[in-house]
């Protein structure tokens, strides 16, 4: 021990200077700017062998992203897909949401509301999208209701686990001082319940987002998911990639900008 | 002086028996201690006498009325709970106005009273701290402070000072007697600690352990026999804890190496 702290001087030094160019090729994610390449490369060698209707070079998505950009279509069905997104997946909030109150009221229907999420959670998504057809035709609710369906499982059972994990000590104090019903509620029980609800939220949207596109194939005439299958039908394997790159960017994006933001925003008191 | 909490035979069985038959009184303004081992009940006679936990026989009189556990409590209580009990998602000004609301004390009135209540337990300037941001004897205050916003008849303390170091635990033990002596509240104040009681407490009940019955009522009046107070209960919680733990050696009995080989 005393010998390596007499050599330890210049020695640590060294790592010192060492770790910190770790941490900074840590923050610049240089691991993963390594791999992208090396996929490049890869991507690249598969495209020239077995050519551009299998394996569309990397410089033609590039410029078909941005050719839907310049051309508006971007925006035309993205902007599609996310209202039929927010609008199925808003309603599987509201529906959840009331879920995990009538758990909290009453005791019998917290065992109907378990046993609901657990045979929505078995439905698989083909089965909604099928009876959505049959139901709502060729139209704009049939996407809608695939998300509602498939994200309510995944946010009611979140908002049920935060009312079931309310502490109960908190619930005990709130009765030694006579705080009412409502108060209760109100301070204790939808303050412990929002953290797993936000984190229902972040994993129900990434969901409803690859559940909607798959909706999307059948029946609508916009939506990113159309354009991929068409695209795919004329044969500009290209194009699947860009709007495959294009689904890739919003759940990024809406990641980033909108939950982890909540999320801070909601546990700012750690 | 009129006696505020009168405990009359009271026992509280889980899965095991753990209270026996306790009964003692309270009078008004007294400082009442509870000492007994870890494990003998303490806490649960507190949320008895509190009204969180029902008893299984017996009853306990406030002002000569027995409490009714079917509801809220009917009088005011202050409860500082074993741990801080604030709520983590609220700043510290919140936790208190939060208990003032029940009373009609809401909005600024609320904010108002809760602010001179932390300001009392040396906390001017933390209001707007959240729990998380302050340390544990910070948060011990803050309850006590909550405690005392409600203007409390009964002032229920359970172990209050257990996770604090020497040093807060005495400041804090001062500060308690301070509260005491300006407010005159009636306080129950359990700890396992008999410097503790010995030094704060007017009256110190000593519980066995479990079941846990009263096994001696200690009046504490202060005065030179503090020391020989100290010595007998000292004796009596060794006894408690051998007794605890099943072991019949100690007193008297056979040393450890005595017993023979694999008993125990
Ligand atoms: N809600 C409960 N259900 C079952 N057993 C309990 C419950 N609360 C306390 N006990 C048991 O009662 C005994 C006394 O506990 P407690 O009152 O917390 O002791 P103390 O505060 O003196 O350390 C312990 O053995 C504990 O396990
Ligand atoms: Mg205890």
């Amino acid at each position: 021990m005393a010998r390596e702290a007499a050599l330890g001087g210049p020695a640590a030094k060294g790592r010192g200077a060492a770790s910190d160019l770790s941490r900074l090729a840590e923050r610049l994610h240089v691991s993963t700017i390594v791999v992208f390449v090396l996929v490049l490369l890869v991507w690249r060698a598969l495209s020239s062998a077995f050519g551009s209707y299998v394996m569309p070079p990397p410089g033609a998505v590039v410029a078909g992203l941005r050719r839907v950009l310049v051309s508006g279509e971007l925006w035309k069905h993205a902007g599609a897909t996310f209202y039929r997104i927010v609008v199925g997946f808003g309603l599987a909030l509201v529906a959840a949401i009331t879920m995990g109150l009538l758990a909290s009221a009453w005791r019998q229907a917290r065992i109907a509301v378990h046993d609901v999420i657990a045979v929505l959670n078995s439905t698989s998504v083909f089965v909604w999208i099928v009876v959505s057809l049959i139901w709502f035709g060729l139209t704009d609710m049939a996407p809608m209701f695939t998300t509602l369906m498939i994200t309510l499982p995944v946010l009611a059972s979140n908002v049920v686990e935060g009312v079931e994990n309310v502490d109960p000590r908190h619930l005990e104090m709130a009765r030694v001082y006579r705080l009412g019903e409502w108060e209760r509620f109100r301070s204790i029980v939808i303050p412990s319940t929002i953290p797993y609800l936000v984190a229902g939220m972040k994993v129900g949207f990434g969901l409803a987002l690859k559940v909607s596109v798959v909706a999307e194939i059948f029946g609508v005439t916009s939506g990113v998911g159309y354009i991929m299958n068409y695209s795919r039908e004329i044969l500009a394997t290209d194009m699947v990639f860009v709007w495959a790159a294009v689904m890739i960017l919003i759940m990024m994006l809406t990641d980033k900008l909108v939950f982890e933001a909540l999320s801070r925003r909601v546990q700012r008191w750690r | 002086m009129a006696v505020k909490v009168e405990v009359r035979a009271v026992s509280k069985d889980y899965l095991i028996p753990v209270l026996d038959r306790i009964s003692f009184s309270v009078a008004e303004g007294e400082f009442l201690c509870i000492l007994g081992p870890n494990g003998c009940g303490k806490t649960t006679l507190l949320r008895i006498i509190g009204c969180m936990e029902e008893p299984t026989a017996g009853e306990v009189l406030i002002e000569g009325k027995p409490l009714d556990f079917a509801h809220l409590p009917e009088h005011r209580i202050g409860f500082v709970f074993q741990e801080d009990r604030l709520l983590p998602w609220k700043t510290l000004r919140e936790n208190v106005a939060l208990v003032l609301k029940p009373l009609g004390g809401e909005g600024e009135r609320g904010r108002k009273v809760a602010t001179d209540y932390l300001r009392f337990v040396g906390l001017a300037g933390f209001e707007d701290y959240f729990p998380n941001r302050v340390s544990g004897g910070m948060r011990q205050r803050a309850a006590i402070a909550r405690a005392l916003a409600v203007e409390p008849e009964i002032l229920l303390m359970d172990e209050p000072f257990g996770g604090l170091d020497a040093q807060n635990r005495r400041i804090m033990q001062g500060e308690v007697q301070r509260i005491w002596r300006e407010t005159k509240k009636t306080i129950l104040f359990v700890t396992h600690s008999i410097e503790e009681a010995t030094l704060i407490g007017t009256k110190l009940v000593m519980m066995s352990a479990r079941p846990a019955a009263v096994r001696e009522i200690i009046e504490n009046d202060g005065g030179a026999d503090r020391h020989a107070i100290v010595e007998r209960l000292n004796r009596m919680i060794t006894e408690e804890v051998i007794r605890q733990q099943g072991l019949d050696y100690g007193f008297g009995g056979a040393t450890p190496g005595e017993r023979p080989m694999g008993a125990g």
